[in-house]
């Protein structure tokens, strides 16, 4: 029996609701009720289980509510709040309904309770969420989805493989910490690890979140990728494995970060690092480390939606959104270059903004548990984050060389909803008590230590110093009109190249083979064609003259051969 | 990419927005300069703060006088470096991956509001 409502009723019901208001304003303002509505029911869910139903003989848990599941529930309403006002002016009745469905999906995963439910709402991401890239509506777009979804549903599946071993291991299919070893744990724990893109899973999100819309990718960045961190940190907290990867995570996507043109690609690799942060907290697996991970996928959901917000709004109205192209624009569209920079300095991890309450939890974590190599590799990534996304992203988009372009500044659905994330961010930075008091744990921690303090913006003035120098004496590799092959050139370029490799000696040998068949078949055909067909000697008809004469001979022969 | 054709280099500060005009003099490369030497002073400053607080560290490695300073301008200096020789084994011309990807593609601009300030 259902004693109290599922969140995630909220959203589908909304998204059956929508089609019918007329598209316009009434619309827009009923898609922002939604989120509200089901922040209210989150924020009063008491802890405990409930909504267990049971469903073909199995106990299908609908709400698992506590700490962990409420501050996910939380940050998702309030991301799908912001990036729908960010998309207030949108008509396109696809991809407002995805939106909400999508947001809802992933609301009724961190809510559920045991792997069969968790199933359903992990495919019920994959596919709403394709189609804010279908959206778009070009043929690389088609393409760019048709890959996404390939990927994303190929999770699920791995997870449902999963899911069927646990039930045969074990008898239950509860969502519950498990240990990484058997068969089971490793095929759920692959299928979280293509969501959360661990590294040579990754691909798809780099490829995916620039190819949606100038609203799809806001909300494409806030759901998948978090509830994968939110599914590894409830299944494998403390999983010493996920500390390297997670590390690893961190570090080769601000290589990439640096060379790559599309603005919204470099917020893609950067979302990708950040992700690797929040990987090693789960990897840690101590109160402290858990509580970063989840202070951080808050905060970073928030400044991350920022930051493709003014990226967005810059391709909303220049039609472009790389940095080769672009420059010069804070003349112009001063507001939407401070929200940016505001967004910067919080995944920068600037005192006073919220990547500064957040990310130190996982770094301090790190050094009390004696990871001092994985410490220093976090501490280059965070210098590293600060220079692709803190200074490049700001820098080629709104400063550098004057692009000529001359746009107007963003709507003011796009500005308000920039307005709202940026507050967040900086109220986050200042203030971080509320956000702590959501964490799992108890927080036994203050950010604001003056060697905090001084030793973080030692490393991001110093790293700014370094962008100086490099920018200054031209060593700073320029932006251009590129795209760099990453490990999804395996499947995109060699494996169809490998594919089209076998078909040419598979049709080489197989027509070398059909032709010298024919032709032997022909030939045999035309010899007894010449024997035995309309003018062969075996089918003539011969004059009685002639027999008559051949057998005489034959009788000659006879005779001559009896006598000899 | 579709420029818009009213689009132009000379702009009249008076058809920018008030905080436009008034960042305008980031326009003036002596301002720009100013600011570099700016950042200078506070690297200084923050670099020679090591020695005047008592610095709470867990490894020894932090006790060194400007570490996190050093580290955070060698490693970034290294991680430009590193990146622009990956650009000569990956980077490709934009449509590498065409038609199966969006990257050579315009925007579509009926989802697009492409105004400029001249409109």
């Amino acid at each position: 029996m259902i004693e109290l409502l599922p969140p995630f009723l909220v959203f589908l019901v909304g998204a059956l609701i929508l089609p019918m208001i007329p598209n316009g304003h009434p619309r827009s303002f009923f898609s922002l009720l939604v989120p509200i509505a089901s922040a209210y029911l989150i924020w009063n869910l008491p802890e405990g289980v409930h909504g267990q139903i049971a469903l073909a003989g199995w106990d299908i848990t609908l709400l698992r509510v506590d700490k962990l599941s409420t501050i996910f529930g939380l940050i998702f309403s309030l991301a799908a709040f912001l990036s729908l006002l960010y998309a207030w002016h949108v008509r396109d009745t696809v991809q407002q309904t995805a939106s909400l469905l999508y947001a809802g999906a992933a609301i009724g995963a961190v809510f559920a309770g045991d792997l069969i439910s968790l199933f359903i709402f992990w495919e019920g991401t994959a596919i709403t969420s394709v189609f804010l890239i279908w959206a778009r509506r070009t043929e690389g777009a088609y393409h760019t989805g048709l890959r996404y979804l390939v990927i994303q549903v190929g999770s699920g599946v791995v997870l449902l493989a999963g899911v069927v071993l646990q039930y045969l291991d074990t008898g239950s299919i509860a969502f519950e910490a498990m240990t990484l070893g058997s068969p089971a744990s490793i095929a759920i724990f692959l299928a979280f690890g293509i969501k959360c893109a661990f590294p040579l899973l990754h691909n798809w999100l780099q490829d995916a979140y620039p190819a949606a819309t100038v609203t799809g990718t806001v909300v494409l960045s806030a759901f998948t990728t978090k509830l994968a961190i939110y599914a590894l940190a409830r299944g494998f907290p403390g999983t010493e494995l996920l500390i390297y990867i997670g590390a690893t995570m961190t570090l080769f996507p601000i290589f990439y970060a640096v060379i790559e043109n599309d603005l919204r690609r470099v917020l893609a690799y950067s979302l990708n690092n950040q992700l690797g942060f929040m990987v090693v907290g789960i990897g840690i697996g101590t109160p402290m480390a858990l509580n970063g991970t989840a202070a951080h996928a808050f905060a970073h959901i928030l400044y991350k939606a920022l930051l493709f917000m003014g990226i967005g709004a810059v391709l909303f109205r220049t039609g472009t959104a790389k940095g080769s192209e672009l420059g010069g624009l804070y003349k112009t569209m001063p507001l939407t270059m401070i929200f940016t920079v505001i967004g910067a300095a919080s995944i920068s991890a600037f005192p006073l903004f919220s990547g500064f309450v957040t990310k130190s939890l996982i770094l301090s974590a790190s050094v009390n548990q004696g990871h001092y190599i994985v410490w220093g590799i976090l501490l280059f990534a965070s210098a590293g984050v600060f220079h692709h996304s803190g200074i490049k992203i700001p820098y080629f988009a709104f400063f550098a060389h004057d692009s000529g372009l001359r746009p107007k500044e963003a709507p003011w659905n796009m500005l308000l909803a920039m307005g709202l994330t940026a507050f967040f961010c900086i109220a986050i930075g200042v203030y971080p008590e509320p956000l702590y008091q959501l964490l799992p744990y108890d927080v036994d921690y203050v950010p604001y230590t003056t060697t905090h303090v001084i030793t973080q913006l030692q490393l991001l003035f110093f790293s700014a110093l370094a962008f100086t120098v490099l920018m200054r004496t031209g060593i700073y590799p320029p932006e251009m009109r590129s795209v760099n092959v990453d490990f999804d050139w395996t499947y995109r370029k060699l494996g169809p190249a490998l594919v089209g490799a076998c078909r040419y000696v598979i049709d080489t040998i197989w027509g070398g083979l059909i032709t010298r068949t024919s032709n032997q078949l022909i030939k045999g055909f035309t010899r007894i064609q010449n024997a035995h067909g309309a003018e062969g000697a075996l089918a003539r008809t011969w004059p009685t003259g002639s027999m008559v004469l051949w057998i005489a001979v034959l009788l000659g022969v006879t005779l001559l051969v009896t006598y000899i | 990419m579709s420029q818009n054709e009213t689009t132009t280099r000379a702009t009249d500060p008076a058809s920018l927005p008030w905080l436009g005009r008034k960042l305008l003099w980031l326009d003036n490369m002596k301002n720009v300069d100013r600011i570099v030497y700016a950042l200078f002073i506070v690297c200084a400053v923050l670099f020679a703060a090591d020695f005047f607080y008592h610095k709470h560290t867990y490894l020894k490695i932090e006790d060194i006088p400007g570490f996190y300073a050093l580290y955070g301008f060698f490693m970034c200096a290294a991680l430009v470096v590193c990146a622009r020789a990956m650009r000569v084994i990956l980077m490709r011309r934009e449509d590498y991956y065409a038609p199966n990807d969006v990257e050579s593609e315009d925007f579509p601009e009926d989802q697009l509001s492409q105004e400029t300030i001249h409109d």
